[in-house]
């Protein structure tokens, strides 16, 4: 069986290095490797002839399965563009426009700074922790800002501290023995983690004592600078009392770093975190390059990471969307996967950094310590051997697949390879660095092919075998057919995409390309054959009303509520994309609340204008936008409606539903209520200090809006819009 | 020592056999007595006009569920692969401390279950219920597959066929479909039959018979939190009632059916019992409202929750740490779950199980990897508990699977049929578990 198994890798390597050697092996290649829209080369495969859909729903198709969803507008701009044109744009990312995104994202400075210097410049638990342990290794900043800073970071620490000591002094587990009632306070597990051990980033500290408001009130009056450096001067304690009081207007006026500090000082994790969160949906609600955009999301699930692995990890998800991901969405897969087994979240998220070859310099030098000490507590903690998690994902998640023909063997012998790929200063944020000491010596033999002892590059050498390996490009082209096509794509669509990978070297363009001059993209039964993932309900939903978004976070927050939190997937496997799962009873309930809670603009910091988002599309001549009085006004605002939220008509019976409903305005109060964001039910008010003063309490109240609300909203939450 | 190990492996079960079964302590807990008469009270109070709502409502189901059993099943999944060698410690084997020096849980650490197995500290909380007779411990279960892939393991362990991935359904959704139709009020199977906790039905529960996921009863509602479905809620319902789209047609039916038995039923005024605490966490949570479900009568038959963290490559700590926070967590939200239940928890049977065990040997990181067998738990009034059951491999090097791993003696489908068969009346095995060839007569009755 795994002879066998070996063999046909084999095979396929032998193919792919005639591949290779494409300028020799030319015909050969072409014939293995058709291309979808020379005819001649198709003859191989007899191609049975697909309905392909017609006119508009061309463009509709396209726009619902590249991007995020159609916003108002998309679909005549694009039509006049031309499809072709367009997706060849699209391709080429750099070369588009993205002021608005621009703009939007300058409210995120530290999503911009390199990695080491968002370490320095919001210091988290690990170096607080380290401070407060006398091992301050790192300097005190001189900035009084920063200063002021760290300071209140380690108050809260430290405030933290006590509250869990005092919760662990209740329940020890002795105690716990000898309770046969098991009464452990509910805070117990929660709380009692090893530093190492995963942590809730955007948790809230408790509140001390009652809401500061008469000061909250005196800061409201200053000017912006003496109110921040006010704000400053505030204590740990008053400041988490001030945090309830706090209205909208006590950020305003603030620059976005400014903001940035006020939102850290309970701890810098949490805004790192919840920043990554709300910038990746910003750009991919606001971005022009939504192609990289779709990629992008499409690649940081198959490299997944997971915010709560540590308290480090989510300073690591910054540069590893920017630096390591999207340059390389559109980019060749080789590069792509070696640097994600560079980038600091990956060596982390998977073990790798801590993995030590068993033989190494480190590994023999540690032994020997411990022969000498053997109960040195260093020592005992010390890494000195394999760890075999990321060897294992790397074949069966990232590369070959799970039944990509590789054994228990060859994951430990990958595991070895990797060796020494570690980190400068593991867990404070620093860059890769390969680290000889920790390598394995010797040679390895991977998938039966010898790797000479060869230090970081053996990696190298395997990443390139596996990025050119004929089971990586299937399994990479059936997962692309699945976000793109439908649950099932068809095996000669995927075979065909296969052959375009291996031939032009995993170039991802060259992949999508074949992809997009298929017949089966086209077919009329992948049109609208797609259930929408949580993600992709949310962000469509939100780009086809037109919605401005100032604050994400109740975004941010709707996706964890629907199942799908951003940066939330534990296990390496990421997030299905198929239906299974996502149409679950419970599901649909919160995607109909969700859709008439933001029809209604009752997330804070998002708001809909309906008359603009009604009218803006360029082919309509505007509608009357008064109340409507008559049925028949009210079905000709309720079909402008269709067209900008769906593109298409609707049932029958989902338009007399819509136009009956619109009459009762009173609806969505109770959706409010019901698609509540806030655990405690809103009682403690504001989680955060509002980074967005002009964001919150917007309830609309034009009524006009108010009917085109309840009418969008039942049509954002209707069985049609479940789909693209 | 070396005889001890003989007799471990010759017998197919070990340990003291009354081990905390005795009936002098299980008569201490005071169950069958108070029980019969809360019972018998109840029903004597028909007719009157007294009676509080929810207390009518439980005795009318009871009456109208006839002959059909009632019971139910709690199916728990510890998704990433649990140290099953450190959680029902064997700390008479030498060589699981020669394997694990820095991550063995030491001997005077173990809650000590039978002088060779023990507990992990942070299961705490199960030692009464092991005492009482309640809890059933199997060891050195799991799959005879070989596969040490999260995702492989957990898709056959949840589709109950190992090494077939074209599996479709789950075995508990059929085992539903194979026991006995349950009659409700008005012939129609609950909507809440078949419950999952959580965003999404997992793998165990999809398939033909509808399963429903709710992450939140409190927000299980559309627009309006009242007693009454919503306008809008009626709205929707009509689109998705006349939807052509066959997938979100039949997802809208069942949700609108579900969002009105839940208004109707009301849990939300199902408190956890008087000093029940859960856990904070999701975990803890998803078995407060399971509970609650299961006490508003709602016709659950089979329920799912599962709980993450178990993946410990690094720094998994021994008697405290990573592991053990996750296990008291674990512990502590199954014995709120138990107490909290009180009367119903007669008729409740809960399973554990993780897809597959960790290496015998510690890595270099402090964690463990990827390894095979595993242990499964499994609670119940009809439990014969107190005991650990299967066949104990042994931990020798020679005796490991692959020369690293806690081999698997007892199939997981052999536990997993077995409460299918008993707990939910599903006597087709192979229709359960196609291919698995278990029979009662490989059962280990533990019920």
């Amino acid at each position: 069986m795994k002879a066998s198994r070996l063999r046909q890798f084999e095979r396929s390597q032998d193919s792919l290095l005639q591949c290779g050697r494409a300028a020799l092996a030319g015909t050969l290649c072409a014939l293995l490797v058709s291309q979808p829209l020379s005819a001649e080369v198709s003859k191989p495969a007899p191609v049975v002839k697909l309905q392909e859909v017609q006119g508009q729903q061309r463009v509709l198709h396209v726009l619902n399965r590249l991007t995020f969803g159609p916003r108002p507008g998309d679909v005549a701009a694009v039509q006049a563009m031309g499809l072709n044109k367009w997706f060849e744009q699209q391709l080429n990312p750099a070369a588009i426009r993205d002021s608005v995104l621009d703009a939007k994202l300058a409210e995120y400075p530290a999503m911009n700074l390199p990695l080491a210097e968002l370490q320095r410049k919001f210091p988290g638990p690990q170096q607080i922790r380290a401070m407060l342990d006398g091992k301050a290794q790192m300097q005190m900043p001189t900035d009084p800002v920063m200063r002021a800073m760290v300071e209140d970071q380690k108050e809260f620490y430290k405030l933290q501290q006590k509250a869990q000591a005092a919760n662990a002094a209740k329940t020890t587990p002795s105690d716990a023995g000898k309770m046969s009632g098991q009464e452990m306070t509910p805070a117990a597990g929660s709380q009692m983690a090893a530093p190492d051990a995963s942590v809730d980033p955007t948790a809230p500290a408790t509140a001390v004592t009652g809401p500061m408001r008469e000061e909250a009130r005196k800061l409201m009056e200053m000017a912006p600078e003496d109110r921040f450096r006010a704000i400053m001067a505030l204590s740990p304690n008053q400041l988490q009392r001030l945090r309830p009081a706090a209205g909208p207007g006590l950020t305003a006026g603030f620059t976005p770093e400014q903001k940035e500090i006020l939102i850290a000082l309970p701890g810098s994790v949490r805004m790192i975190a919840l920043e990554s969160m709300e910038s990746r949906l910003m750009r991919d609600i606001y971005s022009e390059r939504q192609l990289e955009a779709v990629m992008t999301d499409f690649w940081l699930n198959h490299f997944n990471v997971y915010v709560r692995k540590n308290q480090n990890e989510a300073y690591l998800l910054p540069s590893y969307e920017r630096d390591t991901i999207r340059p390389n969405a559109l980019g060749n897969f080789e590069t792509l996967l070696v640097a994600t087994a560079k980038s600091p979240a990956m060596l982390e998220y998977l073990d790798n950094f801590r993995s030590v070859g068993p033989d190494s310099l480190q590994a023999t030098r540690i032994k020997r310590a411990k022969q000498i000490n053997p109960n040195a507590k260093q020592l005992q903690q010390a890494s000195a051997g394999l760890n075999e998690n990321y060897g294992r994902e790397l074949m069966e998640l990232h590369t070959l697949g799970v039944n990509g023909g590789y054994t228990q063997a060859d994951v430990t012998q990958v595991a070895k390879v990797f060796t020494g790929w570690g980190l400068e200063r593991p867990l404070q944020g620093s860059d890769y660095l390969f680290d000889e000491r920790r390598h394995e010596p010797g040679s390895k033999t991977v998938l039966g092919k010898t790797i000479p002892e060869g230090g970081e590059k053996e990696g190298l050498e395997v990443l390139h075998m596996l990025a050119t390996s004929s089971a990586t490009a299937h399994f990479i082209s059936t997962k692309l057919a699945i976000r793109f096509v439908s649950d099932t794509p068809p095996a000669a669509l995927v075979d065909r995409m296969a052959a375009s990978f291996l031939k032009s070297n995993g170039d991802i363009k060259t992949v999508l390309r074949t992809m997009f001059h298929s017949p089966e993209f086209w077919s009329t039964e992948a049109y609208r054959a797609k259930v929408k993932t949580p993600e992709e309900f949310v962000i469509s939903a939100v780009r086809a009303s037109g919605a401005a978004v100032d604050n994400p976070q109740p975004l941010v927050q709707a996706l964890e509520k629907l199942g799908m939190p951003l940066y939330g997937m534990q296990t390496p496997n990421g997030y299905s994309w198929t239906q299974e799962g996502w149409l679950s009873t419970g599901a649909l309930v919160s995607r109909m609340n969700f859709a008439l809670v933001l029809s209604a603009s009752r997330f804070p910091g998002v708001r809909v204008d309906w008359a603009q988002t009604v009218n803006s599309s360029l082919t309509a001549t505007p509608v009357s936008y008064s109340p409507a009085a008559t049925v028949d006004a009210a079905s000709a605002k309720e079909k402008r409606l269709e067209d900008v939220l769906l593109g298409q008509a609707v049932s029958e019976r989902t338009r007399a539903t819509v136009i009956s409903q619109s009459i009762d305005t009173n609806v969505t109060e109770q959706a409010m209520t019901q698609f509540d964001l806030t655990p405690d039910g809103g009682k403690t008010g504001p989680r955060y200090l509002p980074k967005d003063p002009q964001g919150r309490n917007n309830a609309t109240a034009d009524p006009d809006d108010a009917q085109a609300a309840v009418m969008a909203g039942l049509l954002l939450g209707s069985p049609e819009f479940q789909r693209r | 020592m070396n005889t001890m190990r003989q007799a471990m492996v010759d017998t197919s079960d070990w340990g003291c056999d009354m081990c905390g079964r005795d009936l002098a302590k299980r008569g201490l807990q005071g169950g069958p007595s108070r029980r019969g008469f809360l019972k018998g009270g109840a029903l004597a109070l028909v007719g009157t006009s007294v009676i509080p709502g929810f207390l009518l409502r439980s005795v009318m189901a009871e009456a109208t569920t006839a002959a059909a059993n009632n019971k139910r099943l709690v199916v728990l999944f510890q998704r990433g692969a649990a140290d099953g060698l450190n959680i029902v410690v064997p700390f008479q084997e030498k060589n699981y401390y020669s394997m694990r020096p820095s991550i063995a849980i030491k001997q005077q650490d173990v809650l000590d279950l039978n002088g060779f197995f023990g507990l992990h500290p942070s299961l705490a909380a199960f030692k009464p219920l092991y005492d009482q007779g309640h809890l059933a411990i199997i060891h050195a279960a799991g799959s005879l597959d070989s596969s040490r892939s999260h995702f492989d393991a957990q898709d056959y362990m949840e589709s109950g066929t190992p090494g077939v991935k074209s599996t479709q359904d789950g075995w508990l959704n059929r085992a539903l479909l194979n026991g006995p139709a349950p009659d409700g009020p008005d012939g129609k199977p609950s909507a809440f039959r078949a419950v999952a906790l959580g965003t999404q039905v997992p793998r165990t529960l999809q398939g033909k018979l509808p399963a429903i996921a709710v992450s939140n009863l409190a927000d299980f509602s559309v627009g309006g939190k009242g007693p009454q479905t919503s306008s809008i809620s009626n709205a929707f319902q009509a689109m998705y009632d006349e939807s052509s789209d066959a997938v979100l047609h039949g997802t809208g039916q069942e949700t609108f059916e579900a969002v009105k038995m839940l208004k109707a039923a009301d849990p939300a005024k199902y408190a956890p019992a008087a000093g029940v605490n859960y856990p904070n966490g999701p975990f803890g949570n998803s078995l407060k409202q399971i509970a609650q479900l299961m006490k508003a009568n709602l016709g659950v038959e089979a329920a799912f929750s599962d709980i993450g963290g178990w993946d410990t490559h690094q720094n998994q700590g021994a008697a405290t740490g990573q592991l053990a926070n996750r296990l008291t967590e674990f512990a502590n939200g199954i014995a709120a779950f138990w107490k909290d239940m009180e009367d119903d928890a007669e008729n409740i049977t809960l399973v554990t199980m993780s897809e597959f065990g960790r290496t015998a040997r510690q890595n270099g990181t402090g964690g463990t990897d990827h390894g095979h067998a595993n242990v499964m738990f499994v609670l119940g009034s009809r439990v014969k508990g107190g005991k650990v059951y299967g066949k104990w491999p042994g931990l020798d090097n020679s005796q490991l699977n692959e020369g690293r791993d806690l081999a698997v003696t007892t199939d997981f489908r052999r536990v997993l049929g077995e409460v299918a068969y008993k707990t939910l009346g599903a006597k087709n095995l192979d229709a359960v578990f196609p291919g698995s060839q278990v029979t009662p007569s490989e059962f280990l009755n533990f019920v």
